[in-house]
């Protein structure tokens, strides 16, 4: 009787194992990268990256004393090349705000397409970034920020606690004809102690090359 | 002298036509034989295509882009799901390629073999970030799988395998 029992209650046990598996096959959302949220801590703050100067940072070392900014970015993406001319303005309000900033490239699968860190020091010379443009080696901090695409870009405070995510502004197309610049304005209202609103936004941008 | 002229001469006609069909300016545009339609669509004028297979063919809604390595690496994928089933399935794809590259969507599609009406991401950016899906970042690729009576069984961004797509569209044709 008892045999009978322990097989009745594996089988059962088996059935909505077996269950489980099929529907969580068949979710409706299956993306499974979550972003940092609102408020959150900045992950990895210690970690060093190298970048295309030569030199190490973490992100702590990066961050000024009204916060830090991190823009994922990369060389290869349409997207990146029609917002990339606006970075130096960006950096420069970041800076005149005691704002760090960094760009973290994390297209590991495209090392070898474009992304390389030769690649990066070139386009950075090309570019004359002012700012450390660094290897997100294996996506780990891409991984730890649930970052999901190039441009994007997380703001944080002086705690480093997330106070804006996503966007740049809301024209990939024409400088020109922003009429809503998220970060620029993320970015102000931070130094001056204002809420931010919209504190997340959402932006077109290429999906990160993870590779398996 | 007519040494080298005659193996310069043998190099060019061993240099496959596709390639120099792509060299040559003007050559896609004067073909236009089985060459898509692409059509403008704002985010309502997209739901109303969408709205329009209602009771009659699931919907695949494919975000991608002609650079997108991950998104061309799909159409294939696509354009096999849409041969299988061609009464009980709408594949739609919709190109967010910039405004600089709307020209280049048609050829590149017919190339691959697509020849059905697809769509061009216009209007507010903002708008359709925010509408088209509350899963959806704005990374490319971005797929949306609809079944007859209008329910999402599927969305994901990134791409997929075939049979990843294959077993959503099963599960949209159930309904």
């Amino acid at each position: 009787m008892k045999a009978y029992r322990f097989l009745m209650v594996v089988a059962v046990l088996t059935l909505f194992v077996g269950i489980g598996w099929v529907s969580s096959g068949l979710n409706a959302n299956e993306d499974p990268i979550e972003p940092l949220v609102i408020g959150a801590k900045a992950p990895m703050v210690d970690l060093k990256v190298r970048s295309v100067s030569g030199d190490e940072f973490s992100l702590q070392q990066i961050a000024e004393s009204n916060g830090l900014l991190v823009m994922f970015s990369c060389n290869t993406c349409p997207y990146v090349k029609a917002w990339e001319d606006r970075y130096p303005e960006i950096y420069n309000l970041s800076i005149k705000n005691d704002i760090g900033m960094i760009a973290l490239n994390p297209n590991e699968a495209y090392r070898n397409k474009g992304d390389g860190f030769s690649d990066m020091k070139k386009r950075a010379g090309e570019k004359k970034y002012k700012f450390p443009y660094a290897l997100d080696r294996h996506h780990k901090l891409a991984d730890a920020f649930g970052a999901t695409r190039t441009p994007e870009v997380f703001l944080f405070n002086k705690n480093m606690k997330l106070v804006y995510h996503g966007a740049i502004d809301d024209n990939y197309e024409s400088a020109e004809n922003v009429q809503k610049p998220y970060l620029k304005n993320a970015i102000k209202n931070l130094a001056a102690g204002k809420k931010i609103d919209p504190s997340s936004t959402k932006s077109l941008g290429c999906s990160i090359k993870r590779g398996e | 002298m007519i040494y080298l002229y005659n193996i310069l001469l043998v190099l060019v006609l061993l240099v496959p036509g596709r390639q120099v069909a792509e060299c040559s300016p003007g050559t896609q545009s004067t073909d236009t034989s089985n060459v898509p339609e692409v059509v403008d669509v704002d985010y309502e004028e997209l739901q109303s295509v969408i709205e329009s297979y209602r009771g009659k063919k699931a919907v695949l809604l494919n975000v991608w882009a002609t650079w997108c390595g991950p998104c061309v690496e799909e159409l294939p994928y696509l354009r096999k799901l849409q041969e299988e089933y061609p009464d009980k399935l709408q594949v739609v794809l919709l190109s967010a390629d910039l405004r600089s590259d709307r020209s280049r969507v048609a050829p590149f599609l017919k190339e691959r073999g697509v020849d059905w009406k697809t769509y061009y991401k216009a209007g507010d950016n903002q708008r359709f970030l925010n509408q088209l899906s509350k899963q959806w970042s704005g990374a490319l690729p971005f797929t949306k799988i609809i079944d007859r009576k209008g329910k999402v069984v599927g969305q994901w961004q990134g791409s997929a395998s075939f049979d990843k797509f294959e077993k959503h569209v099963n599960k949209a044709l159930e309904e």
